[in-house]
């Protein structure tokens, strides 16, 4: 570990103050009639960087999964869309074609947390027994199904169309117009992820980290040791579930809007991928993972416009070939990811 | 209207077929690689467009077609597989997961670019049998892709069965090691395994070109239908796949009887809800494989 990183370990606070620190001053920044007006050309980043925020908030809960309990959750988009799709539903107010009960936003959170850790507790008291690749595929069927009975039960869900008419909580705090709204967006979802990703850091270095670790280990000699290796697969399994239903209800309160666009396979991939590039099992590293593979989606953004003879689909085809091509690269040639330990991981190099 | 059972069953078994052709290779390639390969619906793609060229651009008539997508996509699976799966063979279920997964993304994007998203449809001249005292009908395409499905069927039972090569395969796949110290050349198994797979998808790819289109993500498409014929079937059983496609094409088209008429396209989300259910309460299929750790 470098002099800069360990410097950083002792500091006298850590993500969970700073993030709540954060929190608060965005609070009162949002509550003031202070703004701030990016400048037009830059919203691309700022669209970008909220998305980062919410996926870093799928990935802290799928890394304590993956990372240290070697649960493999192929499906965390399925719990990002029951905690979005619950929010809205419960919030919105008379969408054109949907379900709408009108309910004020923090009940929409609470709901979108409860809705996906109940989900959570389902899959995971059913399927946690199974073996790792059957464990991806049911979560991953589990996804599917979710994606299915979204667009199938149209009338509650509003389909294809989506769900419109959803409040949005702090782009009606700042009325001003422009991107105003997305600079406080941007600060409140920095800050709850900073906050989240300091939860869920000091769950996972504390003894109970550990335990999950002896679990991915070995889970037969954790339960020797008289660990109840289930209840902690099971509850891993609901506070990666949990926090990913927040980060649904915060995406349609930022939108405004559920549609079953937000919630496909991609952002699955890209987490996952995100995790494999930085290193499963290191909570800054996975982050690190993230910000690159976002940083990638943002600057072949540009790249678009400058490639001649290309249309747009193709483009974006050329930008999951190369999400693919990384993915593979990683697996094939540095499986530990950039910042992972291979001992600790169990993976030869 | 309401569409008689028999004709319901009819459209099952085409179904069936082309989910029995990919779900053979899968669970194949399950049985003796011991992996999940989610690249297995692009091969199945690769076959429906190799057959769609064969027709369209090489003037070839549809059966000849169909061999020439089974001997090309045999051959490009097979080097596809070398090149990815190969060499990292010992790495485990989970890293090669992630491999096909990474895999699928690459060529299912690479058929987008190459060819857009158009759906390329054969030429059809299809000829329809009606049997109206029984209440169905069924084309000369579907009785085709039965038929094509069935002779795949019987030529894998005599090769697994009476070829030395097929029953190396089976020996393998019941116990690698065992296998090992008996003097199989597992290496040449998984070839062979790789070659067989593929092909099948290849064929597959064609039949899907015929009674649907040629389009990236056709094979794709049928994937999680494939893994769960297969599962169904008992992971790693070839005759336990077949019965399993057959028994979730019929299933898949019957419940639409049994859906309100407004969910009726949930019956690929049914499907997924089979998987899992089959996973939980009976885990090893029909037959019994081992997936459960504890």
């Amino acid at each position: 570990m470098s002099a800069p990183t360990s410097r950083l370990e002792n500091l006298p606070f850590d993500a969970v103050h700073a993030g709540l620190a954060l929190l608060v001053l965005s609070v009162v920044f949002l509550v003031s009639p202070l703004f701030v007006q990016p400048p037009g050309g830059s919203f691309v980043f700022f669209e970008v960087g909220v998305l980062f925020f919410l996926y870093a908030m799928i990935l802290v809960g799928l890394n304590l999964q993956f990372g240290h309990a070697g649960l493999v959750n192929f499906g965390p988009v399925a719990f990002f869309a029951v905690g979005g799709y619950a929010a809205a539903i419960l919030t919105a107010n008379d969408p054109y074609q949907a379900v709408g009960l009108g309910f004020p936003w923090p009940v929409g959170v609470v709901a979108a947390v409860l809705a996906a850790a109940a989900l959570g507790v389902l899959i995971g008291v059913s399927t946690l027994r199974l073996r790792d690749d059957f464990l991806a595929i049911v979560t991953l069927a589990v996804a599917e199904i979710v994606h299915g009975l979204i667009i199938a039960f149209r009338d509650v869900t509003g389909g294809t169309v989506g769900l419109t008419s959803v409040p949005r909580p702090i782009a009606g705090t700042t009325d001003v117009g422009g991107g105003a709204a997305l600079v406080s967006t941007i600060l409140v979802f920095a800050a709850l992820a900073l906050f989240f990703y300091g939860v869920f850091r000091r769950l996972s270095s504390s003894p109970y980290g550990r335990v999950l670790r002896a679990i991915r280990a070995d889970d037969q000699v954790t339960e020797t040791l008289g660990k109840r290796v289930f209840r902690y697969k099971i509850a891993v399994f609901v506070y990666g579930a949990a926090i990913a239903g927040l980060a649904g209800a915060l995406l349609v309160f930022y939108n405004g809007a559920a549609a079953e666009g937000f919630f496909t396979i991609d952002v699955t991939v890209i987490v996952w991928v995100g995790m494999l590039i930085g290193g499963a099992g290191n909570d800054r590293g996975v982050i690190g993972g993230l910000a690159i593979i976002m940083g990638f989606q943002l600057v072949t953004r540009f790249f678009n416009d400058a490639i001649p003879f290309i249309t747009q689909d193709q483009f974006a085809s050329i930008r999951l070939m190369f999400v693919g091509l990384l993915l593979m690269l990683i697996i094939r040639y540095r499986p530990e990811g950039l910042w992972g330990d291979a001992d600790r991981l169990g993976v030869e190099s | 209207m309401e569409i008689p059972l028999a004709q319901e069953i009819i459209f099952g078994l085409v179904i069936g077929s082309y989910i029995a052709l990919g779900a053979i290779g899968f669970t194949l390639v399950y049985g003796l690689v011991n992996m999940i390969n989610f690249a297995h619906g692009e091969f199945i793609t690769v076959g429906a467009f190799v057959g769609y060229l064969a027709v369209v651009f090489g003037g070839l008539s549809i059966p000849v077609a169909v061999v020439v997508a089974l001997v090309i996509t045999a051959i490009v699976g097979w080097v596809i597989a070398r090149v990815t799966f190969e060499p990292m063979n010992e790495a485990g279920a989970v890293p090669l997961l992630l491999m096909s997964i990474g895999l699928g993304l690459v060529l299912r994007n690479g058929f987008r670019v190459i060819a857009g998203a158009d759906r390329r449809s054969l030429p059809r001249d299809v000829t329809t049998y009606r049997f109206d005292d029984w209440g169905f009908f069924v084309t000369s395409q579907q009785l085709f892709i039965i038929g094509v499905t069935l002779v795949a069927v019987v030529v894998l039972h005599v090769f697994l069965s009476r070829t030395m090569l097929g029953i190396a395969m089976r020996a393998t796949s019941d116990n690698e090691d065992l296998a090992l110290v008996s003097g199989i050349d597992t290496r040449r198994i998984r070839n062979a395994v790789w070659l067989a797979a593929s092909g099948l998808a290849g064929v597959a790819g064609v039949m899907l070109a015929v009674s649907q289109s040629a389009n990236p993500t056709v094979g794709f498409g049928q994937l999680l239908l494939i893994i769960t014929a297969a599962i169904l079937g008992g992971a790693g059983s070839p005759y336990g796949a077949i019965v399993g496609s057959y028994l979730l094409g019929i299933g898949i088209t019957v419940s639409v009887a049994f859906l309100p008429s407004g969910l009726s396209e949930l019956n690929a989300t049914m499907a997924f809800v089979v998987l899992i259910v089959v996973l939980l309460v009976r885990p090893g299929g029909l037959v019994n494989a081992e997936v459960r750790t504890s």
